[in-house]
């Protein structure tokens, strides 16, 4: 088991309101799963993005994620998990301005301590697998918004992450390029990549072979396609 | 990794030009300052000590003091005032001393159409080799003129020039009030020692003096030469206490040495070092907060980006020393100019110094390799000073509140 979520607890105190953004949550996640996680906004599905993310810890509950305990970790190895488990991809790409394709990609393997020779073979080889060999040595806008999100796919790889984690991946693209990405999710998918992709859209939802919906911070459905996503990409 | 963030924050920096061109400013100015004020007060010291060793070395200067008129009366009949017999009796009592005895005269010096009024020197031939002071052509007085009171005179280069002109002066005679004096020698050009100008003396046997235009034995004051440096407090001391032997037991004399001098001026340096390096720092400071300033304003506006590195992997201490060496840089480079600009502003300032003051004509002003070191290391202090908490808060930045930041 990759990801287990069990009685997970999110709350937040603004002032006197406590708002329960997620509430006794479970959720298990096998390795090399596809899941899609849908929710309307305020069903807590960027509080749990955050804490799959180690990006913030639950209130209460337990995380696991490749067998380490999450909310048991101090900052500084939630940081390491972080670089070395996971990779982000944002709806926003949060690509480094001014930077190339190459730099923005280097950035995590420069943080791993991987030496300047390994970084750029490593984000060659990953720029060439997501179709960017033509574009190392653009600046980051100078790439349409498709491109930079396959930047940043090729950043999430850079350390080879157990768990490829994307927030509302074609929240920003035309539906070309958001195919585009879809595929390169499928193809991910096919090598044994375990994926966790954020959506309110039930239809890019589709390309998963999972989806737990959630609302008000609980599993609503929680649903298996035995089918390959192909052909529904095609629909689209 | 640190060539990276290194080069990074060049880029960032290049990025904003305008602003990191202007929070740079505030350093170079602390640090040409810092530099310009130490440069300012190095060459004033040199200056001073020189004007004073000039004056020639080991020198023990002895006045008379100024009593109070009760003094007067309290020690009415008894032997008071500093005269030439006081200095023939240190000549005996201390054989290795060497004693110049001065009197002055304001008087009025004639040749022919020509003439010029003002101060005489009456003096023994020691002057010269104690002032450092020597003729360019003929002779000082000596010896055989003192005894003799001979009507010799020995004049300073600018009124040689006054009187004769290109003319020779040695061997002419010219009339000091109404006696008449054979030149026996000009000084050499010394120029301006402290407030004296050495090129308008006049110098007469000091025995000459005191007889033809005085009629009593008092003399102004007394130049002497210890010949050995070590000597000089105890000297002093033996000095004073066996010329009050000789008024009676009145201490109405004086006796300073030449560290006195040097020590008042060095006190006096000091308070300009400290008020001049307080200005200098200050500006240094106002400087480190413009680099405060700016790098909260830069970590606010990559708050994004701070939040991005930390989801990739950064840990608090590659945000903390990016931030760092990025206000680093603003200061080290900021540090470079301000030397250089602080080099250029000290010998503007100096070059100012010297034209302006009288006397300043070798004033100038004086960089040591330590006051650029220390401006350019204090700089770089402040630029990690004022970089530290603008660098920790971004490391501290929660990085799922940082990402979403607008």
């Amino acid at each position: 088991m990759l990801i287990v979520l069990r009685h997970i607890h999110k709350i937040f105190t603004t002032g006197e309101v406590a708002v329960h953004a997620l509430d006794d949550l479970n959720i298990k996640i096998e390795q090399g799963e596809f899941v899609a996680i849908i929710g309307q906004s305020g069903s807590g599905k960027t509080t749990l993005l955050d804490i799959l993310g180690c990006l913030s810890q639950p209130t209460s509950g337990d995380y696991w994620l490749d067998g380490a305990h999450i909310n048991k970790l101090p900052d500084s190895e939630l940081t390491m998990i972080r670089n070395r488990q996971i990779g982000f991809i944002f709806q926003t790409f949060h690509l480094l301005p001014r930077k190339t394709s190459m730099e923005n990609v280097r950035l995590p393997l420069m943080y791993a301590g991987a030496t300047r020779t390994q970084q750029q073979n490593r984000a060659q080889e990953l720029l060439t697998r997501v179709g960017l060999s033509d574009r190392m040595h653009h600046q980051s806008n100078q790439l349409s918004g498709g491109q930079q999100q396959r930047v940043a796919i090729a950043r999430a790889l850079a350390n080879q992450p157990a768990l490829l984690l994307a927030d509302e991946p074609t929240g920003n693209l035309d539906s070309q390029s958001g195919n585009e990405i879809l595929t390169i999710f499928e193809e991910l998918h096919q090598q044994g990549q375990t994926i966790v992709m954020i959506t309110h859209d039930p239809l890019i939802a589709q390309c998963a072979n999972r989806r737990i919906t959630l609302l008000d911070g609980r599993v609503q459905t929680d649903e298996s396609i035995a089918a390959p996503a192909q052909p529904t990409l095609q629909e689209i | 990794m640190l060539g990276a963030i290194f080069r990074d924050a060049l880029k960032n920096l290049w990025g904003n030009r305008l602003r990191s061109g202007l929070t740079m400013l505030g350093v170079i100015i602390g640090v040409a300052s810092v530099i310009a004020m130490m440069a300012i007060v190095e060459g004033g010291q040199i200056w001073l000590v020189n004007s004073i060793e000039r004056l020639g070395t080991n020198l023990l200067f002895v006045w008379k003091n100024r009593l109070t008129v009760e003094e007067k009366r309290m020690f009415a009949g008894r032997n008071l005032q500093l005269r030439y017999d006081d200095a023939l009796a240190i000549r005996k009592r201390f054989p290795e001393l060497q004693v110049a005895p001065i009197i002055e005269i304001d008087g009025q010096v004639k040749t022919g159409d020509r003439d010029y009024s003002g101060r005489i020197t009456g003096t023994s031939p020691e002057f010269s080799d104690i002032r450092n002071f020597h003729p360019a052509s003929g002779r000082f007085l000596q010896t055989a003129d003192i005894q003799t009171w001979n009507r010799s005179v020995v004049l300073g280069k600018t009124i040689a020039e006054v009187l004769y002109g290109s003319q020779s002066a040695i061997g002419q005679q010219l009339k000091i009030g109404e006696h008449r004096f054979t030149v026996i020698g000009v000084m050499e050009p010394k120029g301006e020692v402290y407030g004296q100008n050495r090129d308008e003396m006049i110098f007469i046997p000091v025995t000459t003096a005191l007889r033809f235009f005085k009629g009593h034995d008092k003399i102004r004051s007394m130049i002497i030469h210890v010949p050995d440096r070590n000597q000089m407090e105890k000297v002093t001391q033996q000095l004073h206490q066996f010329l009050i032997q000789r008024h009676d037991g009145v201490n109405d004399i004086r006796v300073r040495n030449q560290g006195e001098f040097l020590g008042a001026v060095d006190q006096t340096l000091w308070t300009f070092r400290i008020v001049l390096g307080g200005i200098a720092i200050v500006a240094l400071l106002v400087g480190g907060i413009g680099i405060m300033n700016i790098m909260l304003v830069t970590v606010t506006e990559r708050t994004r980006e701070i939040g991005l590195r930390k989801a990739i992997g950064a840990r608090r201490k590659d945000i903390l020393l990016q931030f760092l060496i990025e206000s680093t840089t603003i200061s080290v480079i900021g540090g470079c100019f301000g030397v250089v600009l602080g080099i250029f502003a000290a010998y503007g300032f100096g070059n100012l110094v010297a034209q302006s003051m009288p006397g300043g004509g070798d004033w100038g002003a004086v960089i040591k390799p330590t006051a650029i070191v220390v401006a350019f290391v204090f700089a770089v202090a402040v630029g990690i000073g004022f970089g530290l908490f603008p660098a920790m808060k971004a490391s501290k930045l929660d990085p799922a509140e940082a990402l979403r930041y607008q």
